[in-house]
Protein backbone atom coordinates (compact mmCIF):
# COMPACT_ATOMS: atom_id res chain seq x y z
CA UNK A 1 0.00 0.00 0.00
CA UNK A 2 3.08 2.07 0.82
CA UNK A 3 6.54 3.08 -0.60
CA UNK A 4 9.32 5.10 -0.35
CA UNK A 5 9.74 7.55 -3.26
CA UNK A 6 12.53 10.60 -3.61
CA UNK A 7 11.19 13.26 -5.34
CA UNK A 8 13.50 16.20 -7.26
CA UNK A 9 11.41 19.27 -6.45
CA UNK A 10 13.17 22.54 -7.18
CA UNK A 11 16.48 20.83 -7.27
CA UNK A 12 15.85 19.79 -3.47
CA UNK A 13 15.22 16.15 -3.03
CA UNK A 14 12.27 15.25 -1.01
CA UNK A 15 12.28 11.50 0.63
CA UNK A 16 9.11 9.83 1.20
CA UNK A 17 6.46 6.93 2.41
CA UNK A 18 3.67 7.51 0.92
CA UNK A 19 0.07 5.64 -0.01
CA UNK A 20 0.75 4.57 -3.86
CA UNK A 21 -2.99 6.30 -4.47
CA UNK A 22 -1.57 9.64 -3.41
CA UNK A 23 -2.02 11.89 -6.08
CA UNK A 24 1.35 14.03 -7.29
CA UNK A 25 -0.43 17.38 -6.57
CA UNK A 26 -0.99 16.35 -3.02
CA UNK A 27 2.51 14.72 -2.45
CA UNK A 28 3.68 18.77 -3.74
CA UNK A 29 1.52 20.34 -1.77
CA UNK A 30 1.25 18.23 1.68
CA UNK A 31 4.86 16.06 1.53
CA UNK A 32 6.79 18.89 0.36
CA UNK A 33 4.95 22.39 2.35
CA UNK A 34 5.07 23.75 -1.77
CA UNK A 35 1.50 24.95 -1.55
CA UNK A 36 1.70 27.48 -4.40
CA UNK A 37 0.74 24.57 -6.76
CA UNK A 38 -3.19 24.19 -6.16
CA UNK A 39 -6.06 22.54 -6.58
CA UNK A 40 -9.00 24.30 -8.48
CA UNK A 41 -11.46 21.22 -9.26
CA UNK A 42 -12.14 18.04 -7.71
CA UNK A 43 -8.69 16.88 -8.57
CA UNK A 44 -10.85 16.10 -12.44
CA UNK A 45 -7.90 17.29 -14.29
CA UNK A 46 -9.75 19.95 -15.57
CA UNK A 47 -8.74 23.49 -14.26
CA UNK A 48 -5.38 22.71 -14.74
CA UNK A 49 -4.34 24.75 -11.83
CA UNK A 50 -1.92 22.37 -10.73
CA UNK A 51 0.36 22.31 -13.27
CA UNK A 52 3.83 21.64 -12.89
CA UNK A 53 7.22 20.46 -14.84
CA UNK A 54 8.13 16.68 -14.53
CA UNK A 55 11.60 16.52 -16.20
CA UNK A 56 10.58 19.46 -17.99
CA UNK A 57 7.29 18.92 -19.35
CA UNK A 58 4.01 20.80 -18.37
CA UNK A 59 1.43 17.94 -16.68
CA UNK A 60 -1.54 18.41 -14.35
CA UNK A 61 -0.12 16.81 -11.20
CA UNK A 62 -3.43 15.62 -10.62
CA UNK A 63 -3.51 13.20 -13.33
CA UNK A 64 -0.37 11.21 -11.80
CA UNK A 65 0.73 9.36 -8.49
CA UNK A 66 3.28 10.51 -6.57
CA UNK A 67 4.99 7.17 -7.01
CA UNK A 68 5.10 7.61 -10.79
CA UNK A 69 7.51 10.67 -9.98
CA UNK A 70 10.10 8.41 -7.83
CA UNK A 71 13.56 9.29 -9.31
CA UNK A 72 11.82 12.67 -11.14
CA UNK A 73 12.95 16.07 -11.37
CA UNK A 74 10.11 18.71 -10.75
CA UNK A 75 9.59 21.80 -11.21
CA UNK A 76 6.95 24.20 -9.27
CA UNK A 77 6.03 27.70 -9.10
CA UNK A 78 8.29 28.14 -6.10
CA UNK A 79 11.01 27.05 -8.42
CA UNK A 80 10.54 29.86 -11.20
CA UNK A 81 12.46 32.65 -10.12
CA UNK A 82 16.50 32.80 -9.65
CA UNK A 83 17.72 33.87 -6.19
CA UNK A 84 16.00 37.53 -6.18
CA UNK A 85 14.80 37.58 -9.82
CA UNK A 86 11.70 36.67 -10.52
CA UNK A 87 11.01 35.15 -13.96
CA UNK A 88 10.27 36.71 -17.37
CA UNK A 89 7.07 35.37 -17.27
CA UNK A 90 6.32 36.57 -13.89
CA UNK A 91 7.40 39.81 -14.01
CA UNK A 92 5.30 40.48 -17.08
CA UNK A 93 2.24 38.79 -15.70
CA UNK A 94 2.77 41.46 -12.94
CA UNK A 95 3.27 44.37 -15.16
CA UNK A 96 0.47 43.17 -17.25
CA UNK A 97 -2.33 42.53 -15.04
CA UNK A 98 -2.33 39.26 -15.96
CA UNK A 99 -4.32 37.54 -12.99
CA UNK A 100 -6.81 39.06 -10.47
CA UNK A 101 -7.56 36.69 -7.52
CA UNK A 102 -4.31 34.56 -8.74
CA UNK A 103 -5.51 30.72 -7.96
CA UNK A 104 -5.43 29.82 -11.11
CA UNK A 105 -1.38 31.44 -12.11
CA UNK A 106 0.96 28.99 -10.51
CA UNK A 107 -0.52 26.26 -13.02
CA UNK A 108 -0.77 28.79 -16.05
CA UNK A 109 2.33 30.39 -15.72
CA UNK A 110 4.20 26.41 -15.71
CA UNK A 111 2.45 26.09 -18.39
CA UNK A 112 3.20 28.86 -20.00
CA UNK A 113 7.19 27.93 -19.27
CA UNK A 114 7.06 24.84 -21.20
CA UNK A 115 4.96 26.17 -23.94
CA UNK A 116 8.02 29.37 -24.79
CA UNK A 117 10.30 26.82 -24.43
CA UNK A 118 9.23 24.86 -27.04
CA UNK A 119 7.71 27.23 -29.44
CA UNK A 120 10.15 30.05 -30.49
CA UNK A 121 7.81 33.00 -31.90
CA UNK A 122 4.18 32.15 -30.75
CA UNK A 123 1.05 34.01 -32.78
CA UNK A 124 -1.50 35.38 -30.43
CA UNK A 125 -4.11 32.22 -31.62
CA UNK A 126 -1.09 29.93 -30.28
CA UNK A 127 -0.79 31.48 -27.03
CA UNK A 128 -4.50 31.12 -27.01
CA UNK A 129 -5.17 27.55 -27.81
CA UNK A 130 -1.69 26.73 -25.72
CA UNK A 131 -3.87 27.74 -22.49
CA UNK A 132 -7.00 25.22 -23.22
CA UNK A 133 -5.80 23.28 -20.52
CA UNK A 134 -5.82 26.38 -18.10
CA UNK A 135 -8.99 27.83 -16.74
CA UNK A 136 -9.15 31.50 -15.40
CA UNK A 137 -12.67 32.67 -14.43
CA UNK A 138 -11.40 36.15 -13.73
CA UNK A 139 -9.40 37.86 -16.27
CA UNK A 140 -11.22 36.60 -19.65
CA UNK A 141 -7.62 35.99 -20.24
CA UNK A 142 -6.58 38.71 -22.71
CA UNK A 143 -4.22 39.97 -20.28
CA UNK A 144 -2.91 36.35 -19.90
CA UNK A 145 -2.12 36.60 -23.48
CA UNK A 146 -0.58 39.79 -23.69
CA UNK A 147 1.83 38.63 -20.81
CA UNK A 148 2.84 35.61 -22.51
CA UNK A 149 3.48 37.24 -25.54
CA UNK A 150 5.12 40.36 -24.40
CA UNK A 151 7.34 37.80 -22.36
CA UNK A 152 7.97 36.21 -25.89
CA UNK A 153 9.04 39.51 -27.43
CA UNK A 154 11.26 40.48 -24.99
CA UNK A 155 13.81 37.04 -24.90
CA UNK A 156 14.11 38.04 -29.00
CA UNK A 157 15.25 41.78 -27.35
CA UNK A 158 12.17 43.40 -28.68
CA UNK A 159 10.11 45.75 -26.87
CA UNK A 160 6.42 44.39 -26.27
CA UNK A 161 3.58 46.36 -26.49
CA UNK A 162 3.06 48.24 -23.38
CA UNK A 163 -0.02 47.63 -21.11
CA UNK A 164 -2.49 50.11 -21.24
CA UNK A 165 -2.13 50.49 -17.60
CA UNK A 166 1.78 52.53 -18.65
CA UNK A 167 0.42 54.18 -21.26
CA UNK A 168 -2.46 56.34 -20.42
CA UNK A 169 -4.92 54.16 -22.58
CA UNK A 170 -6.37 52.07 -19.15
CA UNK A 171 -10.18 53.34 -18.81
CA UNK B 1 -12.63 12.18 -7.20
CA UNK B 2 -9.56 9.71 -5.77
CA UNK B 3 -8.30 6.82 -6.20
CA UNK B 4 -9.39 3.54 -4.32
CA UNK B 5 -6.69 2.40 -2.48
CA UNK B 6 -4.37 0.78 -4.52
CA UNK B 7 -1.89 -2.38 -3.27
CA UNK B 8 0.94 -2.47 -5.74
CA UNK B 9 2.91 -0.59 -8.27
CA UNK B 10 5.47 -1.72 -10.53
CA UNK B 11 7.51 0.81 -13.06
CA UNK B 12 9.29 -2.41 -14.99
CA UNK B 13 12.13 -1.33 -17.67
CA UNK B 14 11.39 -3.80 -20.33
CA UNK B 15 8.38 -5.54 -22.35
CA UNK B 16 9.00 -8.93 -20.97
CA UNK B 17 9.55 -7.47 -17.15
CA UNK B 18 6.17 -5.90 -17.64
CA UNK B 19 4.49 -8.77 -18.94
CA UNK B 20 5.81 -10.87 -15.93
CA UNK B 21 4.56 -8.27 -13.37
CA UNK B 22 1.02 -8.23 -14.87
CA UNK B 23 0.72 -12.20 -14.89
CA UNK B 24 2.24 -12.04 -11.41
CA UNK B 25 0.00 -9.26 -10.22
CA UNK B 26 -3.45 -11.32 -10.75
CA UNK B 27 -7.29 -10.35 -12.16
CA UNK B 28 -6.90 -7.00 -10.71
CA UNK B 29 -3.77 -5.64 -12.07
CA UNK B 30 -3.69 -3.05 -15.11
CA UNK B 31 -1.38 -1.37 -17.32
CA UNK B 32 -0.57 2.32 -17.16
CA UNK B 33 0.10 4.14 -20.05
CA UNK B 34 0.22 8.05 -20.33
CA UNK B 35 -3.31 7.85 -17.93
CA UNK B 36 -5.01 10.36 -18.77
CA UNK B 37 -8.07 8.23 -19.13
CA UNK B 38 -7.63 5.28 -17.14
CA UNK B 39 -6.35 7.51 -14.07
CA UNK B 40 -9.92 9.63 -14.53
CA UNK B 41 -11.47 6.34 -14.18
CA UNK B 42 -9.56 5.48 -11.31
CA UNK B 43 -10.33 8.49 -9.39
CA UNK B 44 -13.77 8.58 -10.21
CA UNK B 45 -13.90 4.90 -9.09
CA UNK B 46 -14.73 3.18 -11.89
CA UNK B 47 -11.80 1.69 -11.76
CA UNK B 48 -10.21 0.23 -8.70
CA UNK B 49 -7.15 -1.87 -9.63
CA UNK B 50 -5.67 -3.77 -7.33
CA UNK B 51 -2.03 -3.51 -8.76
CA UNK B 52 -0.44 -0.94 -11.62
CA UNK B 53 2.24 -2.01 -13.83
CA UNK B 54 3.37 1.59 -15.11
CA UNK B 55 4.40 1.17 -18.45
CA UNK B 56 5.88 4.70 -18.59
CA UNK B 57 9.71 3.64 -18.04
CA UNK B 58 9.72 1.24 -20.76
CA UNK B 59 11.93 2.80 -23.66
CA UNK B 60 10.75 0.22 -25.84
CA UNK B 61 7.44 0.81 -26.45
CA UNK B 62 8.29 4.32 -27.17
CA UNK B 63 9.24 6.54 -30.58
CA UNK B 64 8.36 5.66 -34.26
CA UNK B 65 10.22 4.48 -37.04
CA UNK B 66 10.00 4.65 -40.89
CA UNK B 67 11.03 1.70 -43.20
CA UNK B 68 10.37 -0.19 -46.51
CA UNK B 69 7.25 -2.16 -44.83
CA UNK B 70 5.59 1.15 -43.77
CA UNK B 71 5.49 2.88 -40.27
CA UNK B 72 5.73 1.87 -37.05
CA UNK B 73 4.32 3.55 -34.23
CA UNK B 74 5.12 2.41 -30.64
CA UNK B 75 2.42 2.59 -28.14
CA UNK B 76 3.98 4.54 -25.59
CA UNK B 77 4.40 7.57 -28.12
CA UNK B 78 2.95 10.96 -26.92
CA UNK B 79 0.77 13.03 -29.10
CA UNK B 80 3.03 15.89 -28.50
CA UNK B 81 5.78 13.85 -30.75
CA UNK B 82 3.17 12.61 -33.18
CA UNK B 83 2.14 16.00 -33.67
CA UNK B 84 5.83 17.23 -34.12
CA UNK B 85 7.44 14.76 -36.15
CA UNK B 86 8.20 14.83 -39.50
CA UNK B 87 7.93 10.65 -40.08
CA UNK B 88 4.40 10.94 -40.70
CA UNK B 89 4.43 13.81 -43.17
CA UNK B 90 1.84 12.85 -46.33
CA UNK B 91 0.04 9.69 -46.37
CA UNK B 92 -0.34 9.28 -42.45
CA UNK B 93 -0.38 12.86 -41.28
CA UNK B 94 -4.26 12.56 -40.32
CA UNK B 95 -1.85 10.69 -37.18
CA UNK B 96 -0.44 14.63 -36.20
CA UNK B 97 -3.70 16.58 -37.38
CA UNK B 98 -5.48 14.39 -34.27
CA UNK B 99 -2.25 14.08 -32.14
CA UNK B 100 -2.47 17.89 -32.44
CA UNK B 101 -5.90 18.61 -31.05
CA UNK B 102 -6.18 16.57 -28.15
CA UNK B 103 -7.42 17.68 -25.07
CA UNK B 104 -4.68 20.54 -24.53
CA UNK B 105 -0.86 20.78 -23.90
CA UNK B 106 -0.77 18.79 -20.77
CA UNK B 107 -2.77 16.17 -21.97
CA UNK B 108 -0.61 16.11 -24.96
CA UNK B 109 2.09 15.84 -22.65
CA UNK B 110 1.38 12.91 -21.08
CA UNK B 111 -1.15 10.73 -23.41
CA UNK B 112 0.16 8.38 -25.88
CA UNK B 113 -1.47 6.75 -29.38
CA UNK B 114 -1.25 3.08 -27.81
CA UNK B 115 -3.41 3.93 -24.27
CA UNK B 116 -6.25 5.68 -26.32
CA UNK B 117 -6.17 2.60 -28.92
CA UNK B 118 -6.70 0.33 -26.24
CA UNK B 119 -9.27 2.62 -23.80
CA UNK B 120 -10.91 2.92 -26.97
CA UNK B 121 -13.55 5.67 -26.06
CA UNK B 122 -15.80 6.72 -28.25
CA UNK B 123 -15.39 10.23 -28.56
CA UNK B 124 -11.49 9.87 -28.95
CA UNK B 125 -9.57 10.07 -32.19
CA UNK B 126 -6.67 7.74 -32.61
CA UNK B 127 -9.22 4.76 -33.09
CA UNK B 128 -10.71 6.24 -36.11
CA UNK B 129 -7.64 7.43 -37.58
CA UNK B 130 -6.01 4.29 -37.29
CA UNK B 131 -9.14 2.43 -38.45
CA UNK B 132 -9.16 4.92 -41.85
CA UNK B 133 -5.06 4.55 -42.02
CA UNK B 134 -5.31 1.14 -41.82
CA UNK B 135 -3.44 0.26 -39.25
CA UNK B 136 -2.37 -3.31 -37.63
CA UNK B 137 -1.85 -3.86 -34.07
CA UNK B 138 0.83 -6.58 -32.97
CA UNK B 139 -0.08 -7.69 -29.34
CA UNK B 140 2.15 -9.96 -27.02
CA UNK B 141 1.89 -11.97 -24.10
CA UNK B 142 4.23 -14.07 -22.19
CA UNK B 143 1.57 -17.40 -22.57
CA UNK B 144 0.63 -16.93 -26.02
CA UNK B 145 3.65 -14.52 -27.86
CA UNK B 146 3.10 -12.05 -30.73
CA UNK B 147 0.05 -11.61 -32.79
CA UNK B 148 -1.07 -8.91 -35.36
CA UNK B 149 -4.53 -7.95 -35.35
CA UNK B 150 -6.14 -5.57 -37.42
CA UNK B 151 -7.76 -2.61 -36.26
CA UNK B 152 -11.42 -3.20 -37.45
CA UNK B 153 -11.19 -6.60 -35.46
CA UNK B 154 -9.20 -5.04 -32.50
CA UNK B 155 -11.90 -1.73 -32.20
CA UNK B 156 -15.32 -3.96 -31.04
CA UNK B 157 -17.18 -1.18 -28.77
CA UNK B 158 -17.12 1.29 -26.11
CA UNK B 159 -13.92 0.88 -24.05
CA UNK B 160 -13.85 -2.92 -25.68
CA UNK B 161 -10.94 -4.34 -27.68
CA UNK B 162 -9.64 -7.96 -28.71
CA UNK B 163 -6.72 -7.11 -26.22
CA UNK B 164 -6.52 -10.30 -23.87
CA UNK B 165 -6.31 -9.31 -20.00
CA UNK B 166 -2.49 -10.37 -20.19
CA UNK B 167 -1.62 -8.82 -23.31
CA UNK B 168 0.23 -5.91 -24.23
CA UNK B 169 -0.01 -3.48 -27.32
CA UNK B 170 3.67 -3.63 -28.44
CA UNK B 171 3.31 -1.92 -32.28
CA UNK B 172 1.04 0.21 -34.45
CA UNK B 173 2.18 -0.79 -37.91
CA UNK B 174 1.09 1.30 -41.14
CA UNK B 175 1.35 -0.25 -44.20
CA UNK B 176 3.59 1.35 -46.67
CA UNK B 177 2.20 4.06 -49.19
CA UNK B 178 3.80 6.36 -52.09
CA UNK B 179 3.76 9.75 -50.21
CA UNK B 180 3.73 11.16 -53.60
CA UNK B 181 0.30 10.53 -54.52
CA UNK B 182 -1.42 9.84 -51.01
CA UNK B 183 -2.55 12.29 -48.40
CA UNK B 184 -4.46 12.11 -45.44
CA UNK B 185 -6.24 14.53 -42.99
CA UNK B 186 -7.82 14.38 -39.82
CA UNK B 187 -10.68 17.16 -38.08
CA UNK B 188 -13.10 17.18 -35.69
CA UNK B 189 -15.73 19.31 -33.59
CA UNK B 190 -16.22 19.21 -29.81
CA UNK B 191 -17.82 20.53 -27.58
CA UNK B 192 -15.00 23.08 -26.94
CA UNK B 193 -11.81 23.73 -28.55
CA UNK B 194 -9.47 20.93 -28.74
CA UNK B 195 -12.39 18.98 -26.59
CA UNK B 196 -13.85 15.35 -27.10
CA UNK B 197 -15.24 14.93 -30.45
CA UNK B 198 -18.88 15.01 -31.17
CA UNK B 199 -18.31 14.45 -34.58
CA UNK B 200 -14.10 13.44 -35.87
CA UNK B 201 -14.06 12.60 -39.65
CA UNK B 202 -10.22 11.19 -41.12
CA UNK B 203 -9.50 10.63 -44.81
CA UNK B 204 -7.36 9.06 -47.08
CA UNK B 205 -6.88 9.70 -50.59
CA UNK B 206 -4.81 8.15 -53.25
CA UNK B 207 -4.34 9.93 -56.53
CA UNK B 208 -3.17 9.44 -60.45
CA UNK B 209 -0.57 12.21 -61.42
CA UNK B 210 -3.42 13.77 -63.13
CA UNK B 211 -4.97 14.51 -59.74
CA UNK B 212 -7.55 11.40 -60.31
CA UNK B 213 -8.23 9.62 -57.26
CA UNK B 214 -7.57 6.11 -57.20
CA UNK B 215 -8.61 4.86 -53.86
CA UNK B 216 -10.03 6.46 -50.61
CA UNK B 217 -11.28 6.03 -47.03
CA UNK B 218 -13.25 7.67 -44.48
CA UNK B 219 -13.24 7.27 -40.62
CA UNK B 220 -15.86 8.01 -38.66
CA UNK B 221 -15.35 9.04 -34.53
CA UNK B 222 -17.98 10.06 -32.03
CA UNK B 223 -20.65 7.46 -33.30
CA UNK B 224 -21.12 4.19 -31.52
CA UNK B 225 -20.41 1.16 -31.05
CA UNK B 226 -16.90 2.08 -31.87
CA UNK B 227 -15.15 3.99 -34.53
CA UNK B 228 -16.55 3.31 -38.36
CA UNK B 229 -15.07 2.86 -41.94
CA UNK B 230 -17.12 3.90 -44.65
CA UNK B 231 -14.91 2.46 -48.15
CA UNK B 232 -18.15 3.42 -50.21
CA UNK B 233 -16.35 6.75 -51.08
CA UNK B 234 -13.51 4.60 -52.73
CA UNK B 235 -16.13 4.00 -55.60
CA UNK B 236 -17.86 7.15 -55.55
CA UNK B 237 -14.61 9.09 -55.95
CA UNK B 238 -12.48 6.38 -57.92
CA UNK B 239 -11.59 7.90 -61.42
CA UNK B 240 -13.29 11.04 -61.01
CA UNK B 241 -10.89 14.77 -60.51
CA UNK B 242 -10.96 16.23 -56.90
CA UNK B 243 -13.68 18.90 -56.79
CA UNK B 244 -15.74 20.13 -53.82
CA UNK B 245 -18.83 18.11 -55.78
CA UNK B 246 -17.30 14.81 -55.68
CA UNK B 247 -16.20 15.09 -51.60
CA UNK B 248 -19.87 16.49 -50.94
CA UNK B 249 -21.32 13.74 -52.83
CA UNK B 250 -18.90 11.09 -51.32
CA UNK B 251 -19.31 12.77 -47.79
CA UNK B 252 -23.27 12.49 -48.27
CA UNK B 253 -22.49 9.03 -48.81
CA UNK B 254 -20.69 8.37 -45.85
CA UNK B 255 -23.68 10.29 -43.50
CA UNK B 256 -26.18 8.23 -45.25
CA UNK B 257 -24.39 4.91 -44.65
CA UNK B 258 -23.75 5.18 -40.79
CA UNK B 259 -25.55 5.18 -37.93
CA UNK B 260 -25.44 7.96 -35.33
CA UNK B 261 -26.86 8.82 -31.83
CA UNK B 262 -27.96 11.09 -30.02
CA UNK B 263 -26.62 11.96 -26.20
CA UNK B 264 -26.65 15.25 -24.31
CA UNK B 265 -23.74 16.86 -26.77
CA UNK B 266 -25.56 16.61 -30.23
CA UNK B 267 -28.95 14.74 -31.85
CA UNK B 268 -28.50 12.03 -33.90
CA UNK B 269 -29.31 13.97 -37.40
CA UNK B 270 -26.91 16.65 -36.19
CA UNK B 271 -23.97 14.34 -36.31
CA UNK B 272 -24.95 13.66 -39.72
CA UNK B 273 -24.78 17.18 -40.83
CA UNK B 274 -21.13 17.04 -39.63
CA UNK B 275 -20.25 13.96 -41.19
CA UNK B 276 -21.67 15.70 -44.29
CA UNK B 277 -20.04 19.04 -44.43
CA UNK B 278 -16.30 17.90 -42.59
CA UNK B 279 -16.20 15.03 -44.55
CA UNK B 280 -16.44 16.76 -47.41
CA UNK B 281 -13.62 19.33 -45.93
CA UNK B 282 -11.23 16.65 -44.52
CA UNK B 283 -11.91 14.88 -47.93
CA UNK B 284 -10.30 18.00 -49.95
CA UNK B 285 -7.67 18.63 -47.77
CA UNK B 286 -6.67 15.25 -48.25
CA UNK B 287 -6.68 15.54 -51.66
CA UNK B 288 -4.74 18.70 -51.58
CA UNK B 289 -2.01 16.86 -49.57
CA UNK B 290 -1.83 14.08 -51.76
CA UNK B 291 -1.51 16.72 -54.70
CA UNK B 292 1.28 18.34 -52.93
CA UNK B 293 -0.64 21.34 -52.80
Amino acid sequence: MNRTITVTVNGEAYERTVPIRLLLVDFIRDACGLTGTHIGCSYEGRCGACTVLIEGRALKSCMKLAVQADGKQITTIEGLRQGDKLHRLQETFRRYHALQCGFCTSGILMNAVDFLNENINPSEEDVRRALVGNLCRCTGYSHIVEAILAASAMRHGLKPVPPPAETGDAP
Amino acid sequence: MYPAPIEAYFAPKTIEEALRHRVDAGDDAVFIAGGMSLMQAMKARLMAPRALVDLNEVEELSGLARGPRGVTVRPLTRYRELARTTALRGALQAIGDAAATVGDRQVRNAGTIGGSLCWNYVASCMPNVCLCLDATLVLTSLAGGERAVPIDEFLIGPLETALGDDELLIEIKFPPSSDRGTGSAYRKIGATVDGLPIVGIAALIEVDEAGICMDARIGVGGVLPTAQRFDGVSALLRGRPGTDAAFAEAARAAADAIETQTDHLASAHYRKVLIRTLGRDVLAEAHARAMGW
